[in-house]
């Protein structure tokens, strides 16, 4: 199968069949790419055995400080020579040449020696015929000639005299950068040559389907919005219709119409949002506001306060919504439900937000029970996945009996509590003129779509972090 | 919710029984507690405050001996004749006008049986005493005391030693320099505090404040005065009952303390008496059981009941303040019967589910923004001033504040959708481009002090060659694609707007805003990048 390349890898196999070891920055002179492109196509190359890459290591040689003064003065050697020739007989007493060359004097008669420039006999050091360049001083002054530019080691090529000034201290500084080159493989050289010689026409019109393609993100909408829309189907299909009402409430139809009394905790600022300096005009007919405040003052003994019942709060629960759209319209039967925004005064955590989502269904019937109740709740976490659930009684300010339901978590091996329920206290809807009872149930949708998105972090879910919004994957 | 310690050994001996420690807990979720924290020697649960009586150990093994089936029917309470007097002042009618109080002799307190005294205390407090407005407590050795008391008032600059002081202090002293003094002061609205005195002219107690240290319990009290006073009977004598029974139960005798004066009475804690119809048992809880059985699953709840014909009459001890009438007993069978014995059942129905408008209407303007090229976020409605008004340079004059906000983040109402959007291009500042996000939602608006809620729908693109004409473009096919409509949009000035590339837009009348926005505010989010978008109202155009 012939093998489609990409116009960059092509360049880059034209170049590297010219000369091989191209280092990417060398291909980016030749084949006038930048240098992104060319690493791309090397990693291409790389990935279909066209090409390797070697990562080498260069290695560079300068002059140290002895060194220079070896350039300059000439090696202690070297010195030793020209004293011995300046002196008649070219010869000198060992304390002599000692006093002359001082600290370089040992080195120098070594060095000398080794090279068979001069002999000792006696004490004395007598010249010979042949001092010649030395190795060592045919490379110093290469080095040197370079100077400013540093020599490759390579380049000088002499290693074992490179080895012989490296002994010598402070002579020579080596330094060494590392870098990569590319060279064709044996297919690879193939197919540079199948490329350079226009036989593969048809090859460059053709793409390279085998390449990684960018990427590219698709819109959608938010997956708290899908867990939010999955639940509203099912109360949908379990025959429900939905309501909504506003998120600011009077405190009348949050808390008092559920027979929540006006000095409970839960009505402090510390747990709810009031809003300040505002006051609902309109709360209710004149009925539903005395039976309301009748009920108060009979259950709780209290001074109840119609200018109490007006402060405009943001909703706690969505139950505000319902219990006002049965007192309006006291229906026989009904199933209703509604979804939407709620709000508590708490500290921002991992495990709670100010504002989050709530969900709440109500069944409205004459012969409806506390049974019909838990199986509602079962035929909705049925559809929502969750097969084990259990139920525990539970306390609600305005339901009697109530209960919570516990549903089994596969993923977190344990039970997680969900939804809470109960059956409207008669405190409830005996003011409001509803006559037949009403099974009540809701819960934090929140919870749910971190059940599903495996999040442990509830505030994950609002800080629209696109790296998450564009990748977590919508079935799940 | 409060939380009480349950030592599995305290337990044990409470309940009479040995019953094994993963049986007890398994039970604790049945009489309604949650299990918050399990260890070896103890689990912590949480209780629901309309429970007075699960404030201490004694209560909760009391329902759990009920359920077990260890001791049922209702404990009752044995109350000797005393010969302790407490005086009521008149003076104390318009301050606290109640007092009410018992004995509690020749028991034993260890470390345990007080710490749990103190945490029932501080629940009850909390609870049913309304953050002691409405009662509140005080526990005394008795031996210190001389009758009679004297519950009446006195100038603030009465002097005792309070609680866990060593030194006298004034009343004005403990309102301005004691822990609790400054926590509770301000129940103290009068020139004049309330104050129980004994016969000797020792303070016994300021209350709601401060007992005295004089008077404070220990490991070596045997004898018990439990006085509590309100400003409201019935809440008085409920609370005195939880404690006389948890008294009672830690193996105290009882004896009536006689309150006289000043509307006051001597407390009875007498049960009351409620009848249940076996009907309403079966036809709310969807079962059929006999009066028999439902007799006795109201024992195994700690009532005492009767058959009588088609009713039940039911004896219900002073504490259970939680019972208001026949619903909340038909809570005791379903409980005492066990939850677990109930088998879910669907109910007939006929009615076929709806959607609400505005959710469909918003389910499709969605997916028109969507198949824009829009992806959706989600922000909090309740939001701070610094994303809302102060980085967008908009005008603040009808700002919604709520009170208290325990989040410096959130503190207003927003009333508009695009500023958050902006912060979230802010937060994603390492994310790839172009960005390009929407999102609808419930604004709030502030009309002459009353309050209106709108939908919203905002949108922004950032990127590099963003344009005004490319959110023009969206907007334009997003009205028509959505509703069928066009608009107009005219030159306007917008403080989040760059001049000269900002409009109003008009279908019919005007419904939002759009254009470039602001190099400088750009900068003061942060952001490296141009940005074009729009927001419209939504309400009224569908």
């Amino acid at each position: 199968m012939s093998q489609v390349l990409h116009p960059i890898e092509q360049k880059l196999l034209k170049s590297l069949l010219e000369k091989q070891n191209l280092t990417p920055e060398d291909l980016c002179e030749k084949t006038q790419l930048s240098i992104d492109q060319v690493r791309r196509g090397i990693e291409w190359l790389k990935f279909k055995e066209l090409v390797k890459v070697n990562e080498s290591e260069k290695n560079f040689v300068a002059l140290g400080k002895m060194g220079n003064e070896a350039f300059e003065k000439g090696l202690p050697e070297r010195q030793l020579v020209n004293y011995l020739k300046s002196i008649d007989g070219f010869s000198c007493e060992m304390s002599q040449a000692k006093n002359q060359l001082k600290n370089e004097f040992s080195p120098a008669i070594a060095n000398a020696k080794k090279n068979g420039w001069i002999e000792i006999y006696e004490n004395r050091i007598l010249l010979k015929g042949y001092h010649d360049t030395a190795p060592e001083e045919r490379i110093i002054k290469l080095i040197a000639s370079k100077n400013p530019v540093i020599s490759s080691v390579d380049e000088i090529g002499d290693n074992s005299t490179l080895d012989l000034l490296k002994k010598r201290p402070e002579f020579l500084t080596f330094t060494s950068t590392k870098y990569t080159t590319v060279h064709l493989t044996e297919k690879g050289t193939g197919t540079a040559k199948n490329v350079s010689s226009d036989t593969a026409d048809v090859l460059v019109r053709a793409i390279d389907v085998e390449a990684p393609a960018p990427t590219v993100f698709a819109a959608r909408s938010h997956p708290l919005q899908d867990v939010i829309d999955e639940v509203r189907e099912i109360f949908i299909g379990l025959g429900f219709t939905e309501i909504v009402g506003n998120q600011t409430q009077s405190s009348f139809w949050n808390f008092d119409a559920l027979f929540t009394p006006q000095d409970h905790p839960a009505r402090e600022m510390q747990d709810t949002f009031y809003l300040k300096g505002l006051h609902a005009k309109n709360i209710g007919t004149k009925n539903q506001i005395s039976n309301v405040s009748q009920v108060h003052k009979k259950g709780w003994r209290y001074d109840w306060k119609l200018e109490e019942s007006k402060r405009l709060v943001l909703r706690t629960h969505t139950t505000c919504v319902t219990i006002k759209e049965l007192a309006d319209s006291r229906p026989e039967e009904a199933r209703i439900f509604s979804i939407g925004r709620v709000f508590r005064n708490e500290k921002v955590s991992y495990k709670h937000l100010v504002e989050f989502n709530q969900v709440e269904g109500v069944v409205v019937g004459k012969n409806v029970s506390l049974r019909d109740l838990m199986g509602l709740q079962r035929e909705f976490y049925l559809k929502m996945g969750m097969k084990k659930i259990k139920f525990w009684p539970t306390f609600f300010p305005y339901t009697e009996p109530s209960l919570q339901s516990m549903v089994y978590n596969e993923k977190l091996g344990k039970w997680v509590e969900l939804f809470g329920m109960g059956i409207f206290r008669p405190e409830v809807t005996n003011p409001l003129g509803i006559k037949n009872p009403v099974l009540a149930w809701g819960g934090g949708i929140e919870r749910i779509a971190m059940l599903k998105y495996g999040l442990d972090d509830v505030r994950e879910l609002y800080n629209n972090n696109l790296g998450w919004l564009r990748n977590v994957s919508k079935c799940q | 919710m409060p939380v009480v310690t349950l030592y599995f050994d305290r337990v044990t001996s409470i309940l009479g029984k040995k019953i094994s420690k993963e049986k007890i807990i398994s039970t604790l979720p049945f009489i309604g507690l949650d299990i918050e924290e399990e260890t070896k020697n103890y689990v912590n649960v949480e209780y629901s405050p309309n429970r007075p009586d699960y404030s201490t150990d004694y209560g909760i093994v009391s329902s759990l001996q009920g359920l077990l089936g260890i001791k049922t029917g209702m404990p009752k309470l044995k109350i000797k004749k005393g010969k302790d007097v407490i005086i009521v002042n008149p003076s104390v009618r318009k301050i606290r006008p109640f007092v009410t109080a018992i004995e509690a002799k020749n028991g034993k307190l260890d470390d345990e049986t007080i710490q749990q005294l103190i945490v029932m205390q501080e629940d009850l407090h909390n609870g049913i005493g309304r953050r002691r407005k409405k009662t509140s407590i005080g526990i005394h050795d008795l031996d210190k005391i001389s009758f009679p008391l004297t519950y009446t008032t006195t100038s603030k600059n009465h002097k005792f030693i309070p609680l866990e002081s060593s030194q006298e202090m004034t009343i004005n002293e403990i309102l301005e320099k004691d822990k609790t003094g400054i926590k509770y002061g301000h129940l103290i609205k009068n020139e004049k505090a309330p104050i129980i005195l004994d016969s000797k002219n020792h303070t016994i107690s300021f209350p709601p404040i401060i007992n005295s240290e004089r008077t404070k319990i220990s490991k070596n009290t045997k004898n018990l005065l439990v006085e509590v006073t309100a400003i409201e009977k019935n809440a008085a004598e409920d609370t005195l009952a939880v404690i006389a029974n948890i008294l009672q139960d830690a193996g105290f005798e009882l004896f009536f303390i006689k309150i006289s004066g000043a509307n006051n009475s001597t407390p009875l804690l007498k049960p009351r008496s409620m009848v249940l119809d076996a009907e309403l048992v079966n036809k709310i809880l969807g079962i059929k059981i006999s009066i028999p059985k439902m007799v006795s699953a109201l024992r195994k709840s700690r009532l005492d009941a009767q058959g009588k014909g088609k009713k039940i009459v039911c004896t219900i001890p002073r504490y259970r303040t939680d019972i208001f009438g026949p619903m909340d007993l038909v809570e005791e069978v379903a409980l005492g019967y066990g939850i677990e014995n109930f088998e879910p059942t669907i109910p007939e129905s006929v009615s076929v589910g709806q959607k609400n408008k505005i959710t469909t209407t918003l389910y499709s303007i969605s997916s028109v923004m969507i198949g824009l090229g829009y992806s959706e976020v989600m922000n909090l409605g309740l939001v701070s001033q610094r994303v809302l008004y102060d980085y967008t340079k908009r005008d603040a004059s009808k700002i919604i504040s709520v009170s208290d906000s325990k989040s410096q983040e959130h503190t207003i109402l927003r009333n508009a959708i695009l500023p958050g959007l902006i912060d979230t291009l802010s937060r994603n500042i390492h994310e790839p481009y172009p960005q390009m996000l929407f999102e609808t939602g419930t604004i709030f608006l502030k009309n002459n002090d009353e309050i209106k809620e709108e939908i919203h729908l905002a949108c922004v693109s950032a990127h590099n060659d963003v344009s005004f004409t490319e959110i023009k473009s969206v907007l334009q096919s997003f009205l028509k694609t959505t509703f069928g409509l066009k608009c107009k949009t005219t030159t306007s000035s917008n403080s989040m707007f760059v001049e000269g590339r900002s409009a109003d837009i008009f279908v019919n009348n005007k419904i939002g805003e759009i254009g470039e926005i602001l190099p400088e505010i750009i900068d003061n989010f942060k952001l490296r990048v141009p940005i074009a978008g729009f927001e419209i109202r939504l309400t009224g155009l569908y």
